[in-house]
């Protein structure tokens, strides 16, 4: 008897040990395939046939490199501003604005995430266009025009720290027809005139509602 | 893997066997994984909160964020129960299901059905609107994924209060087994981290804390006025954070340094959180540390 809750236990035991390895299989290749320094064509093969089919709907597929900064432009915060084609910029919705948190962190990642469509990047340019269709209730308006706008980031002997903004992406949306249609502004601009520590503009304040 | 030998057969168990299964089937203290269920939910619902005001404007019905699982934005494989909602009332009534249940998870009222049912619903929450999570939402899933392996209603719930049981709980190996791929998991966002780091320059002329700090919009602490002041002070924070990492993904794993290393934990994830502008990164980061920081 005892033989054989033994034998059910080691089984079971070797099962368990079964799944562990093949997991953790899956953790190393998901964090090798999901690094900002690309992976292999062997890596990029096992994973997306045997291990994102069900890493990637249980949100697992992570690659956790948080890298926090290098201190690039792209690292700067960014913020999205929508306003009705040819209106009035005091009535633009600016976001996060004055949020605060996690939710205007959220709002933070979205406008990041709409950065690359300034070079054409195909899922930014998609998201720009349902995010700008996405504000035309709240503005009244089926033709709006999105700026994503991104922080300085100033050196650290740079002082007063300046708080202006550049144009990273502009564009402009509209539903014709009922069709959504994209039109790309370029080339993208400064907000204004670079600060110098003499003569401080506090720009993106003033954009800030 | 022979698991008679480890259950006292003729032969001895080779080392790696022994460890492996030391490590894994150890039968564990639920009492440390109640307190991480508990924390656990506590945090997914203040990231549910940052979502609640604008889930209308995100993924309603003419959001920002359509509801297409085929959107150039998605991953393959991506799957949410938000796609499924055509209303304001039903995405409104999935994410109030999702909100209920964290906190039943958090009380321990029906563990066993929530503590499965809330990593599912919240990577449907995650995939809905991928480019909106950031690291504190990827450690949530991955400690939710891991209590639903776990009997966390088993210590410190309501469950156990219904039940009327007063000896203490038994250690399983369920338990362990969730604590051990929590550990995995620390060592592997840890690592991750510090390697995409090194690919950095700021990170190695120590000057990513004053890039993290200039973030005027993200940041929570303004550090910029002591790191203008005092490069030193700046350099410290940088290679303090780079070397807390490399420690922590090493340290986790001896007998002898992974109490302390986990204690360290508990204070200098929240530290890197603060730093980062990612507060709620650390605190998912510093839960991860308690089953080991409460190792005896």
């Amino acid at each position: 008897m005892h033989g054989a809750a033994s034998g059910a236990g080691d089984a079971m035991r070797a099962a368990v040990t079964v799944a562990l390895g093949v997991y953790i299989v899956g953790l190393v290749l998901a964090v090798l395939g999901n690094g900002s320094s690309g992976a292999s064509a062997l890596v990029r093969t096992i994973k997306s046939r045997l291990y994102a089919p069900w890493l990637v709907p249980a949100w697992l597929d992570l690659g956790h490199d948080h890298h926090l900064t290098y201190g690039l432009p792209e690292d700067a915060d960014h913020t999205i501003e929508l306003r009705a084609t040819g209106g009035d910029a005091a009535a633009a919705l600016r976001l996060p604005g004055r949020l605060t948190g996690e939710r205007a962190a959220r709002w933070r990642r979205l406008a990041a995430a709409l950065a690359p469509a300034a070079v054409g990047d195909d899922p930014a340019v998609a998201l720009t266009a349902a995010v700008a269709a996405g504000g035309f209730d709240d503005l009244a308006t089926e033709d709006v025009t999105l700026r994503v706008l991104r922080r300085q980031l100033p050196d650290r002997r740079e002082l007063p720290l300046p708080t202006g903004s550049s144009v990273v992406t502009s564009a402009r949306v509209r539903r014709v027809g009922g069709e959504l249609q994209l039109i790309k502004a370029d080339p993208p601009g400064e907000v204004a005139p670079l600060v110098t520590p003499a003569t401080p503009r506090p720009i993106a304040d003033e954009a800030t509602p | 893997m022979n698991g008679a030998s480890a259950t006292g057969g003729a032969e001895p168990p080779s080392t790696i066997e022994a460890t492996w299964n030391r490590f894994w089937f150890t039968p564990a203290d639920p009492g440390p994984l109640a307190i991480v269920r508990m924390l656990t939910a506590a945090v997914a619902l203040v990231l549910l909160a940052s979502y609640s005001a604008d889930l209308d404007a995100w993924f309603g019905p003419g959001g920002m964020i359509p509801a297409d699982p085929r959107a150039a934005w998605r991953a393959p494989f991506s799957w949410s129960l938000f796609d499924l909602t055509r209303s304001v009332g039903s995405l409104r009534l999935l994410f109030g299901i999702t909100a209920v249940a964290m906190a039943l998870l958090g009380v321990g009222l029906a563990t066993p059905v929530v503590s499965v049912a809330a990593p599912i619903l919240w990577a449907s929450l995650l995939h809905r609107g991928p480019m909106l999570a950031g690291p504190a939402d990827d450690c949530v899933a991955v400690l939710l994924w891991c209590l639903a392996i776990a009997p966390s209603g088993a210590a410190w719930s309501l469950d156990r209060w219904f039940t009327g049981r007063t000896a203490p709980p038994r250690p399983s190996v369920r338990g362990r087994i969730a604590r051990g791929l929590m550990q995995v998991h620390a060592t592997a966002i840890s690592l991750a981290t510090l390697l995409a780091q090194l690919k950095g320059d700021v990170w190695w002329d120590g000057t990513a804390a004053w890039w993290l700090a200039a973030r005027a919009d993200s940041r929570v602490v303004d550090l910029t006025s002591l790191f203008a002041r005092s490069e030193y002070a700046c350099n410290l924070v940088t290679h303090g954070i780079t070397a807390f990492e490399g420690l922590f993904a090493v340290g986790i794993w001896f007998t002898t340094t992974q109490m302390p290393v986990a204690r360290a934990g508990l204070v200098a994830w929240p530290f890197i959180g603060l730093c980062a502008g990612e507060p709620w990164w650390g605190v998912a980061m510093a839960i991860v540390c308690i089953p080991p920081a409460c190792s005896r």
